[in-house]
């Protein structure tokens, strides 16, 4: 019988602290095939780190309990076609407590009708299109700078250099990038510049050689705009190849990838309008620091953090942080205390709109500018240049 | 008389079933699921008019559904029209728009007639990614408060569902009454040989303006109801060619030319890829199993499943059609 006792108080010990270590379900898909599956896989990425370090240091620990973070996802194949299905799965059959929003706007807005359906809440991030959030939402939380706001700084800093300069918009006819590119074509008209050329291309363009001609024709010497990945590393490459000479080029995402230096020679000095750069000095009040973060992240994926990553551990820290708040898992509880929220953490100022009309818009983050810089080594380098306060170097200006 | 066929009868049942059971169980799920097969079975079964009955191959099949998605979301949202009477619309309005068209590019044959129609996809794409009041490539947005009209998202989702259901059976139903009608046969003439259609007295222009003004009237209603489901329409999700393909792939897994081999086709083909997509362990392969499937199946059952099923069981062909 003696021998038996340390078994069974092994065993009850097991039992009694594995009993109060709950599972907390997060869902969401990711495009791990399709157009956006690199943006996407960097996003999915953030979430893992998070996870895992939550996960290590105990759980999400909220009215006396901890949660474990556990993961279900699926591939969404960058398809909106299956985004709603997939989600009704996730909060029906896999019971998932809270949700993370797919990659991209328009697969966002699609999901947003079936988490809205069930009271779910849903973090997104990748997604900065500003409209679904006037539709009449109660359970979105945008951790996106809106793409109203993608250019506006470009603008401003070449208010400073170049007052007079004439700007070519060339951008892919999408959701996302024309929710970016109105709002600044007339914003660049307000400051007073030039808009000398403005064209949207269709998505999956290969071959920008008309296009490219028209801007030179245009006398531009600014040009903005791009979309995606591939369309974007595309349209920087044959710029390069065409030798127009630009005194700046600034793209939308694409240049803000790891992969971008494989474009080589031209990859240097193109800027990008970025959520979030390693360089970015914020003060946390909650959370790891830029470069905790950065380094943990390289450590594990052998690859440093783009701002969709930061995204995407930042939703899973915001999420955390409400939950702690609201002392409990319970949506309305969790939702009232991500209505609070107002903090700083590594990723710089998050906080919602809680008015009805724009419900969940992010209103307190902004962006910087991360432009592809040589080191002194020649070794291709993402500096911040803007805004002044956050610089890690000086612009350069003109790049040719 | 078409209530005398005994596969009348087993769309109905199969319908109702369809209907039936998410809504008894009250599982959203299976009526997700199902739901991608409804319109899987209203695009194949659609398409089968053209190129099971007619014998022209039409790769912008996806041009109706999408157009039926603008034009009723159009009306729905920007117009407030209730939804059943702007997917009609829908409908209507896509089926003009298809007879025009007809009229014109049917006049070429074979390989110039499908590639005529992936002209006509991407000139549409093109045209709505431009057009100011559809919202340009940005698209149209459902406002959520759309659905409190129709008691509340979760009602208006279970309503949408059931008359896709119903757009599933008219489709199914519509086949069957095409294939066994005098206009039917004039097609099936059409697809043997034109020319002796022609001399046989056949009207081919007209026939086949016709028959391709009505394959895309279900589709287009379809594309109405499920893109106010999704809350959201733009240029590249309504025009998705991939979709189109996979509408030929469905009807040649189906068996092309039958009622129930389209219907059949579609159904297996969303559930086969819904299902490795979500399986844990076949997720990442879900492609190559799907595309090595396909191939099997051109390969060693060329006229699909049905056709399979006929030389099998030789007396199946008068039950199913």
């Amino acid at each position: 019988m003696k021998r038996l006792v340390l078994p069974i108080f092994l065993v009850v010990a097991l039992f009694v602290t594995t009993g109060f270590a709950q599972n907390l379900t997060l869902g969401f898909t990711a495009s791990n095939t399709g157009a956006m599956n690199v943006d996407s896989l960097e996003q999915k990425r953030g979430f893992e780190l998070w996870r895992d370090q939550v996960n290590a240091a105990g759980g999400i620990k909220a009215g006396g309990k901890s949660y474990k973070v556990q993961f279900v996802s699926y591939d969404d194949e960058s398809n909106p076609k299956r985004v709603q299905q997939l989600y009704s799965r996730l909060i029906l059959q896999d019971k998932a407590d809270f949700l993370f929003s797919p990659y991209s706007s328009s697969l966002t807005a699609t999901a947003a009708i079936v988490t809205e359906q069930y009271e779910k809440i849903m973090l997104t991030t990748g997604a900065a299109e500003g409209k679904t959030y006037t539709l009449g939402n109660h359970y979105l939380f945008q951790m996106f700078t809106p793409g109203a706001e993608y250019l506006k700084g470009v603008l401003d800093m070449l208010k400073t250099k170049d007052p007079k300069a004439a700007i070519a918009f060339v951008y892919e006819d999408a959701s996302f990038s024309v929710s970016v590119v109105n709002p600044a074509k007339e914003y660049a008209q307000k400051l007073g510049f030039n808009v000398a050329f403005s064209e949207a291309y269709a998505p999956n363009t290969t071959d920008f050689s008309a296009i490219i001609d028209k801007v030179i024709a245009s006398k531009s010497t600014i040009l903005l705009g791009g979309g995606h990945y591939a369309d974007g590393s595309t349209l920087a490459k044959q710029l390069y190849e065409h030798k127009v000479q630009l005194k700046m080029i600034t793209l939308l995402v694409a240049p803000d990838s790891d992969k971008w230096t494989e474009l080589g020679d031209a990859a240097v000095g193109v800027i990008v309008p970025s959520q979030w750069e390693p360089q970015s000095a914020f003060k946390p009040q909650y959370g790891p620091s830029g470069a905790d973060f950065a380094k943990a992240y390289t450590a594990k994926f052998n690859a440093p953090p783009s701002y969709e990553s930061a995204g995407g551990y930042a939703s899973g820290l915001i999420l955390q942080r409400a939950i702690e708040q609201a002392g409990s898992t319970d949506s309305a509880k969790v939702a009232a205390a991500l209505n609070a929220t107002d903090i700083t953490t590594f990723y710089g100022r998050s906080k919602f709109a809680t008015e009805a009309n724009q419900h969940g818009l992010q209103v307190g983050h902004a962006m910087v500018l991360a432009q592809w810089q040589k080191d002194k080594s020649g070794k291709l380098v993402k500096q911040v240049v803007w805004p002044l306060a956050a610089k890690s170097a000086n612009l350069v200006y003109p790049i040719h | 008389m078409i209530l005398r066929r005994p596969v009348f009868w087993l769309i109905l049942i199969f319908a109702a079933l369809m209907a039936f059971i998410p809504f008894h169980a009250n599982d959203v799920s299976m009526r997700e699921d199902l739901i991608l097969v409804a319109i899987a079975v209203i695009l194949a079964s659609n398409l089968n008019l053209m190129i099971g009955y007619t014998g022209y191959v039409n790769f912008g099949h996806i041009v109706f559904y999408g157009l039926g998605g603008y034009v009723g979301l159009y009306l729905a949202t920007v117009r407030n029209w209730n939804l059943v009477p702007a997917s009609l619309a829908a409908g209507v309005v896509v089926s003009l728009f298809a007879l025009m068209l007809g009229m014109g590019i049917l006049r070429l044959r074979g390989a110039y007639f499908a590639l005529a129609t992936i002209g006509v996809l991407l000139a549409v794409q093109s045209f709505v990614a431009n057009f100011d009041p559809w919202g340009r490539s940005t698209g149209l947005y459902v406002d959520f408060s759309a659905y409190e009209r129709l008691g509340g998202a979760r009602h208006a989702l279970w309503m949408t569902y059931f008359l896709v259901i119903g757009v599933m059976a008219l489709s199914m139903i519509l086949s069957l009454g095409i294939k066994i009608s005098k206009f039917g046969l004039g097609l099936f003439a059409i697809r043997e040989d034109e020319d002796a259609a022609v001399v046989l007295g056949v009207n081919t222009t007209v026939f086949k303006a016709i028959i391709y003004s009505v394959s895309a009237f279900l589709p287009a209603v379809a594309g109405a109801l499920m893109f106010y489901k999704n809350g959201m329409i733009d240029p590249s999700i309504a025009f998705e060619f991939m979709l189109s393909l996979e509408g030929i792939v469905m009807l040649m897994l189906g068996g092309k030319g039958t009622v129930v081999g389209a219907a059949l086709g579609g159904g297996l083909y969303e559930k086969l890829r819904s299902y490795l997509l979500t399986s844990p362990k076949l997720s990442n392969f879900q492609l190559v199993i799907a595309g090595g499937l396909l191939l099997l199946v051109v390969l060693f059952a060329p006229g699909g499943l049905i056709g399979w099923l006929y030389r099998l069981v030789p007396r199946a062909r008068k039950v199913i059609e």
